[in-house]
């Protein structure tokens, strides 16, 4: 058994660190006061139809809290509980994510456009979302994300950030249609609202992960996938809205499938990625670099700067979207796709550079880390299996191999070794650079694990 | 111990103590030579987004401040009688005062323009849910509009119906061109 100081020696913290449990659950309170206080006043005050569901839908928020709760819960569980535990969490999320499709359908639509409505709508959004969750998590390259977490990023997004921003929102129009001249300059304020109050709404959802999953927030990267599925998941939930709204509108005028059918085509095909997911990527980033940073205060700038982009990324689009008018010709539907391209491509290729310069360096240290791994000597990394474990490409066709050797299990008990052998160097990085919580038994525990995996793979 | 071999070259040169602008400089040499950590690569780009961002979001607060500038207001009003329901055959309005109208109401607002003074040059404008002007006077003195007290809202232009929403009525006094400050105003909501 080593001894104390050598463990300690061995295990290097960073001494007088805010406990981020305490941190997050400040935020989290901070959030269940905002919210409940929002949905209250909203209701007593503006009786906005949004406020109304979000009274009715704080039910909603709960279950995804308790979901996740038990989500995170499950991590601390032996393997044998875990699994049970999990299945609890996705059942929450799923009772959560229903019922508030229902109250947005009985309380904001079901009275216009229509129950059948509403539920076209959300039918013709789910594919979409599904399609750019599994590429933001493809996103990852050396070490994908948990599904169970980039999904309960994603219902943050839809159902939580999406509540945080009805009174904010609702009391600021209230105040500035009231105040300001309308034009250019009320336009100019309804952008500032949209861009502060939904980008911190869908940013603490990114924080919260980055406080309580430590484990699972390794750097830029993961900060930019589980960004990008909040944004997804606001995206999600805000194309219904825009969809159903328009088709109660223009349904009169016979023009409501058309429209709800373009809104859908610019929410969910051309601004997928260039939109809330972007926006909220840019938060995800800044919060990612933060997490490898040495000095509190530059922790601090990095995330301040994060959400500063996402912000003026968001106010940009709101407030000078009319820069760029749509004729209603076929030239129209040239101008819509330039018009994004030209107004949010460039913060998408920001967050695609900063993606790319976070991979170039995980893959690096990945690199670094497996080839020491491999000199210990101990049977984790063969010196053979560095260049294999490096390349996705690599990765897959080894798996490949093995079906041809064995069969599809031997495949899939390949992808649990290679996805250990990742997680080790990853924390082997952490810990060299010394921004790792988990104790350095936990890294002999997964030296055990990739061991014991080995011997399933028969290597 | 690195710290104590950084803090022996600080000190001295060939036994002579360093001071002042040299010591500085050797410090920062310190720092050139040391290993590149390329984290910091990604803080200085996400610097250079923020940069960009503070710049975007003051655009935007410039353009605010364009639009609504800072100053004492003209201290004048504009007496808004109401909305109401119109007929546009006669182009007379019909019933009492309203705050809500249907889709396929007409409504018009009624402005009492003899309480303004001559000097300045006013327009009065409707805005739609989706801040479309749909009709409105002016711009011009108030004695040239006094002819123009009922001021419909149009059905926007290949509608049937007005469109569901917050209709915002505005009396704008203008300075140059630009709408610099509200005399009056009157929310109505059209329900879907």
């Amino acid at each position: 058994m080593p001894g104390l100081a050598t463990l300690i020696a061995a295990n290097p913290r960073p001494r007088q660190r805010p406990t981020r449990y305490v941190v997050a659950i400040l935020v989290a309170a901070v959030l269940v006061v905002v919210m409940i206080a929002n949905s209250v006043l909203d209701f007593a005050y503006f009786d906005t139809i949004p406020g109304r569901t979000s009274l009715y839908g704080l039910l909603a928020v709960a279950l995804v809290a308790l979901a996740t709760y038990v989500g995170v819960r499950a991590f601390d569980r032996d393997p044998k509980t875990r699994a049970r535990h999990l299945v609890r969490a996705g059942v929450l999320l799923g009772l959560a994510a229903l019922l508030w499709l229902l109250f947005s359908d009985v309380f904001l639509f079901a009275g216009s456009a229509g129950p059948g409505v509403a539920v076209a709508c959300t039918l013709a959004c789910v594919p979409t979302t599904a399609f750019g969750l599994f590429v933001v998590r493809r996103l990852d390259r050396n070490e994908k994300e948990p599904w169970r977490l980039v999904l309960v990023a994603a219902a943050w997004g839809a159902i939580v950030a999406t509540s945080l921003v009805v009174w904010g929102e609702s009391l600021w129009e209230a105040v500035a249609v009231r105040t300001l001249v309308p034009g250019p300059g009320l336009d100019a304020s309804r952008a500032f609202s949209a861009g502060l109050l939904e980008e911190l709404g869908k940013g603490t959802a990114v924080l919260l992960l980055f406080l309580v999953m430590r484990n699972e927030f390794d750097d830029v990267v993961d900060g930019i996938v589980y960004g990008a599925a909040v944004g997804l998941g606001f995206n999600f939930m805000e194309s219904i809205a825009y969809m159903t709204n328009i088709y109660a509108v223009l349904s009169p005028e016979g023009a409501g499938g058309v429209a709800a059918g373009f809104q859908w085509y610019a929410r969910q095909v051309l601004g997928l990625f260039m939109g809330h997911a972007t926006y909220t990527a840019l938060i995800g980033a800044g919060i990612g670099i933060a997490r490898q940073l040495p000095s509190r205060r530059r922790k601090v700038i990095a995330i301040v700067m994060g959400f500063l982009a996402a912000i003026a990324a968001h106010f940009s689009w709101d407030a000078w979207l009319s820069f760029f008018p749509i004729e209603s010709s076929l030239l129209g539907l040239v101008e819509v796709h330039l018009r994004t391209v030209l107004m949010t491509g460039p913060f998408t290729a920001g967050v695609v550079v900063l993606l790319v310069l976070g991979l170039r360096n995980e893959s690096a240290a990945l690199a670094d880390q497996l080839r020491k791994e491999a000199a210990l000597g101990g049977g984790t990394v063969l010196p053979q299996e560095v260049a294999i474990l490096t390349s996705p490409w690599k990765r897959w066709r080894e798996r490949m191999r093995a079906v041809d050797r064995g069969n599809v299990r031997a495949y899939f008990t390949l992808a649990r070794l290679q996805a250990a052998q990742l997680d080790l160097a990853m924390e082997r990085w952490h810990r060299e650079r010394q921004e790792i919580d988990t104790p350095l038994e936990a890294e002999d525990e997964l030296r055990r694990q990739i061991l014991k995996l080995r011997g399933q793979a028969a290597f | 111990m690195v710290p104590k071999q950084k803090k022996a070259a600080d000190t001295a040169i060939r036994g002579r103590p360093i001071r002042g602008r040299l010591k500085a400089l050797t410090r920062l040499a310190g720092v050139a030579a040391g290993p590149r950590d390329p984290v910091f690569t990604l803080y200085r780009t996400l610097l250079a987004y923020g940069a960009v961002a503070i710049l975007i979001l003051l655009a935007g607060a410039a353009e605010f401040i364009y639009f609504e500038p800072f100053g004492k207001p003209a201290g004048i009003t504009v007496h808004i009688a109401g909305v109401y329901r119109y007929d546009p055959t006669t182009h007379k309005t019909l019933g009492p005062d309203q705050r809500t109208f249907t889709r396929s109401d007409s409504f018009a607002a009624v402005v009492d323009w003899s309480g303004l003074p001559d000097s300045i040059t006013v327009q009065a404008i409707w805005y739609d849910a989706f801040q479309n002007v749909v009709g409105g006077v002016g711009p011009g003195r108030p004695s040239e509009l006094s002819a123009d007290t009922v001021i419909p809202a149009k059905v926007a232009e290949g509608l049937k119906y007005h469109l569901p929403g917050q209709y915002i009525f505005a009396v704008e006094r203008l300075d140059g061109n630009l709408p610099v400050e509200v005399l009056g105003r009157r929310i109505v909501l059209v329900e879907r």
